[in-house]
């Protein structure tokens, strides 16, 4: 069976029947966000249904659209939290990939702009690190693109798409070594992006290159496939621990390609976590890592592969 | 910008220069800054880096006077204030309140002020209450910091005579070199005035 990431998007009124034909369907809804009247289901749905959900929605006022993104958790990382850079560019781009249906964390850097100055902290690197993979939103000049990559690269693990004022030739030309994915012609702007030539269409451009370096790391990942999927888990913590009913974040479970963060604090629930039965006789921890995250006090599962544990859920 | 008479970015990056140029309208339009600046060149070398903006305001429109907002009748004793525009209000009533005091200024309706002091009409109306040219110099100054990429704390910054610049850089900036880039580029910000 294979999942297909869709947005539903409907009246609240009666939602939980496209919620419970998600999860008869064997699919996973992966947020749920409710605004006003209006719920927004992002989910995972098995190919072959998707024409059912839509039928089945139509009188609720539903609309499904493809996104490509859910159950993905993306790093916008701006070289600093300031005017230069808020709210235009970073928060359009940010908001463009949420619309694709990805999770995404802005991360503004301490010393990330200037030229000779810029610079990457520890915490900011496994910050990034925790994700699936990190868009830079980088400057108009390629002599200083070229000059700071280097620093604001170190120790990065994750697959880095990177974004700025030259177009993509130029931006492929001056990163040594490469980098997993390029989108140019979008640096830093003084006003909201609204016109479709030149500036929308970029973000769409971005939009599928971020689909297209996902893609390969999900290739790579099926390769070796995980002892259990990160929506699948998530279900199943969420039924056994109550995380999104107890909680006030907007994704209280964050789904990752290979894991999930879990928001609530690690000394407290650790243990707990660890001992979670996941299917008869095996353990969560059998299947996953419980790390510490460093974004405050959360927790990180990293699913382990099927040639590690020998499992597979 | 076509408010502005002369307005041109210098680059050796074509495509930074464009974008910078785009920024810069963006930023002085946002802050009402485009009819107050008359012209203006800007300068970025991203290879020392360095960014660097000169220009001349345009003449600013004159001081507001009590009598271009308000009438002014005087009785014996008390004299009482027209208002026609609201815009001035809360500075005319700060100086009215410090020159006079709290006890002898009263305000019976929004469009109303009555002193209740012997003083001459034509002093009131020839009262001084906004300066336009105050604050023009923070706004400006701010202006260019929000233009100029960020990180560039190493800076100097002039306004004389209505010709201001600003250079900002992340090195040292040598003092022959800044003033000798200054007038180069005044010269072209003067060249078609």
């Amino acid at each position: 069976m294979t999942l297909v990431p869709i947005t539903y998007k409907g009246g609240i009124y009666r939602h939980d029947i496209i919620i419970d034909l998600i999860d008869d369907l064997g699919g996973y809804v992966v947020q749920k966000h409710v605004l006003a009247q209006e719920v927004v289901l992002q989910s995972l749905v098995p190919q072959e249904d998707v024409e059912l959900i839509r039928r089945i929605g139509k009188p609720l006022g539903g609309e499904v659209t493809e996104a490509p993104l859910v159950g993905t958790e993306i790093a916008v990382v701006s070289p600093s939290l300031e005017i230069h850079h808020l709210p235009h560019t970073s928060c359009d781009m940010a908001e463009y990939l949420r619309q694709a249906g990805a999770k995404t964390n802005m991360i503004g850097l301490s010393r990330g702009f200037g030229k000779r100055i810029a610079n990457l902290n520890i915490e900011e690197r496994d910050v990034i690190n925790e994700h699936d993979c990190a868009v830079y939103l980088l400057g108009n000049f390629e002599t200083c693109i070229e000059y700071k990559m280097d620093a604001l690269r170190r120790g990065i693990t994750v697959p880095i798409i990177l974004t700025g004022g030259p177009d993509t030739e130029r931006l492929k030309a001056i990163t040594d070594p490469p980098v997993e994915g390029y989108v140019g012609s979008i640096g830093r702007i003084g006003h909201r992006m609204k016109k479709q030539e030149g500036e929308i269409d970029h973000l769409d451009t971005l939009v599928e290159e971020v689909s297209a370096v996902l893609n390969r790391r999900r290739e790579e990942i099926a390769r070796d496939p995980l002892s259990v999927s990160p929506p699948h888990l998530r279900t199943v913590l969420d039924e056994k621990m109550h995380i999104s009913a107890d909680s006030t974040h907007p994704t209280p479970i964050t789904v990752q390609i290979a894991g999930l963060r879990v928001k609530v604090p690690y000394e407290t629930y650790a243990s707990e976590i660890r001992a979670l039965e996941v299917d008869e006789g095996v353990k969560l921890s059998d299947v996953a890592e419980v790390l510490p995250s460093r974004m405050r006090n959360y927790i990180c599962l990293k699913i382990r592969p099927f040639s590690e544990t020998n499992i597979i859920v | 910008m076509r408010a502005l008479e002369y307005f041109e970015v210098e680059c050796p990056e074509e495509a930074g220069a464009k974008a910078y140029k785009e920024i810069a309208s963006d930023i002085l339009l946002d802050l009402n800054l485009v009819r107050t600046i008359g012209r203006l060149h800007i300068y970025i070398d991203p290879e020392f880096p360095f960014f660097l903006a000169v220009g001349r305001l345009r003449s600013l429109p004159g001081l507001v006077r009590v009598r271009d907002f308000a009438n002014v009748l005087g009785e014996k004793g008390k004299i009482t204030l027209d208002i026609s525009t609201e815009t001035y209000l809360a500075q005319l009533l700060s100086i009215l309140w410090d020159s006079f005091g709290r006890d002898r200024v009263e305000q019976p309706d929004r469009f109303t002020i009555e002193i209740r002091e012997d003083v001459d009409t034509k002093e009131i109306e020839d009262l001084v209450v906004y300066d336009p040219s105050e604050g023009i110099h923070k706004d400006l100054i701010y202006a260019l910091q929000w233009i100029a990429p960020e990180g560039f704390k190493v800076r100097r910054q002039s306004m004389k005579d209505g010709h201001f610049y600003y250079v900002a850089s992340e090195n040292t900036l040598p003092e022959d070199v800044i003033s000798d880039l200054v007038d180069s580029r005044m010269r072209l910000v003067e060249a078609e005035a």
